[in-house]
């Protein structure tokens, strides 16, 4: 219940914006507005933060687990 | 004096053909790269707690993206991990016979192919070290709405560990998880866009740590995670914010709240420096206990365990499920060099404390973690 609560409002959002046309995409189109970033970075940063604390993924699915944690 | 041979019309139409063929105007999400890419990382790591140098790991990574025929990609990883030092056998506390080393060797490749509305990514990774072993499978996908405004994300994935831990208490334990994912992308303005992702992983087998006393765990775990990002495009200065929400639960009755945000400023000359900011508080697991020891025994047995107490109850002194806040700043630097290479540098700082934490109950009693992380990374494309 209590995610459902957090996740309505932001589903809410992301429905009821205007619509972009496509040639109003070019700052969107810019490497640092995707949500992959470097993927290496991104890797080390799992890695680390699963190692020292409880929470880990949120961003995908499909990594293999490690006796680190 | 000349005059136009098109009406307004299809002069308007002619413009916007013109502009959807301007690189970086179609949305991302479903083309195939256009240029391949070879990446070389390495991680230099060190935590410690006061007084004590405790975990050193070096880790050199290579990663590789090419595009195939027009509509495939592939992509793969390879990683190796070289972890030395001291790891608590209960709660902070270190033993002059618990220097571990290890070294773990990690791949992982995938294939997408991209159809005209979406794509569809089968992927498979392993890792081995000496004392575990990973396998898991997974497939993704994206479907995009016919203006490119909103992308769905769905995903599958699978894994199955074998764990033969070198102190024998276990032989040829297992643990298999099984994840879903489902997300949203949606562009928000032209200069934003947001996503949120749920993702919910089933788990069971063996989750103790196997080198630490009195560590029994559920032989079951389930997890979920709701992930809120925004990125934003300022015009007045060029740069990027990039901003982050995690909440998470699971059936250890940990809840965590992760915030994080980066600043992505191009300077000239292809410079670009990036801050970054992250906040993390997670709540103790149930079965986790407080560094108060038995009245009669003392350290490390738990809390009435010469009274009678199960000696097979759950419980766990591991520091990973106490609760406590955590902090980490960073800053990375990078430069383009011509079209075809980047560099770049990244130092971040990361400290835990059960004082911290925001949320819940925390744990007292625990030194503070400390970490240093470094970072050099190179990109070529072709």
């Amino acid at each position: 219940m209590k995610v459902l609560v957090l996740i309505a409002p932001a589903l809410l959002a992301l429905a009821g914006c205007a619509n972009v046309q496509p040639w109003e995409k070019g700052n969107l189109a810019k490497p640092e507005m995707t949500f992959g970033g470097n993927r290496l970075e991104t890797r080390y940063a799992d890695h680390v933060y699963t190692s020292r604390e409880a929470a880990a993924g949120g961003a995908g699915v499909g990594g293999g687990g490690c006796g680190c944690n | 004096m000349t005059t136009s041979r098109y009406t307004p019309q299809e002069l308007a139409a002619s413009l916007v053909a013109a502009a959807l063929l301007l690189p970086g105007v179609q949305a991302r999400a479903d083309e195939p790269p256009q240029d391949g890419s070879i990446s070389l990382r390495y991680l230099d790591y060190a935590d410690s707690q006061p007084g004590l140098d405790r975990i050193r790991a070096h880790s050199p990574s290579v990663s590789v993206t090419a595009p195939v025929a027009g509509d495939w990609s592939i992509e793969g990883t390879l990683t190796a991990d070289d972890v030395s030092g001291a790891s608590p056998r209960y709660h902070s506390a270190i033993s002059g016979a618990s220097h571990m080393q290890d070294e773990r060797k990690a791949g992982d490749f995938a294939v997408t192919r991209y159809f005209r509305r979406g794509t569809l990514t089968a992927g498979a990774a392993y890792s081995t070290e000496h004392d575990y072993v990973s396998r898991a499978l997974s497939l993704n996908g994206t479907l995009s709405s016919e203006d490119n405004n909103t992308t769905w994300a769905f995903g599958l994935a699978g894994s199955r560990d074998s764990i033969n831990p070198v102190n024998h208490v276990v032989v040829a334990e297992r643990k298999r998880t099984v994840g879903v994912l489902a997300g949203v992308t949606r562009v928000l303005t032209p200069n934003d866009i947001g996503q949120l992702t749920l993702t919910r992983t089933n788990g069971s087998g063996y989750y103790n740590d196997p080198y630490k006393l009195f560590d029994n765990r559920p032989r079951s775990r389930r997890e979920n995670t709701v992930l809120l990002r925004w990125n934003h495009y300022a015009d007045s200065t060029g740069g990027t914010t990039r901003l982050g929400y995690r909440y998470y639960s699971d059936s250890f009755r940990i809840r965590a709240h992760t915030l994080s945000g980066e600043y992505v400023q191009p300077l000239g000359g292809g410079w670009s420096v990036v801050p970054e900011l992250r906040l993390y508080t997670q709540s103790a697991a149930y079965f986790y206990y407080d560094p108060v020891y038995d009245a009669t025994l003392g350290a490390p047995f738990p809390p009435g365990y010469s009274n009678g107490a199960d000696p097979n109850r759950l419980s766990s002194p591991d520091q990973r499920l106490s609760g406590f806040g955590a902090v980490t700043v960073g800053l990375k630097v990078a430069r383009e060099i011509g079209k075809l290479w980047t560099v770049d540098v990244k130092v971040e700082r990361y400290e835990q404390r059960g004082s911290w934490r925001l949320f819940h109950d925390g744990s007292p009693g625990l030194a503070p973690l400390r970490a240093r992380i470094f970072q050099i990374g190179l990109t070529r494309r072709w």
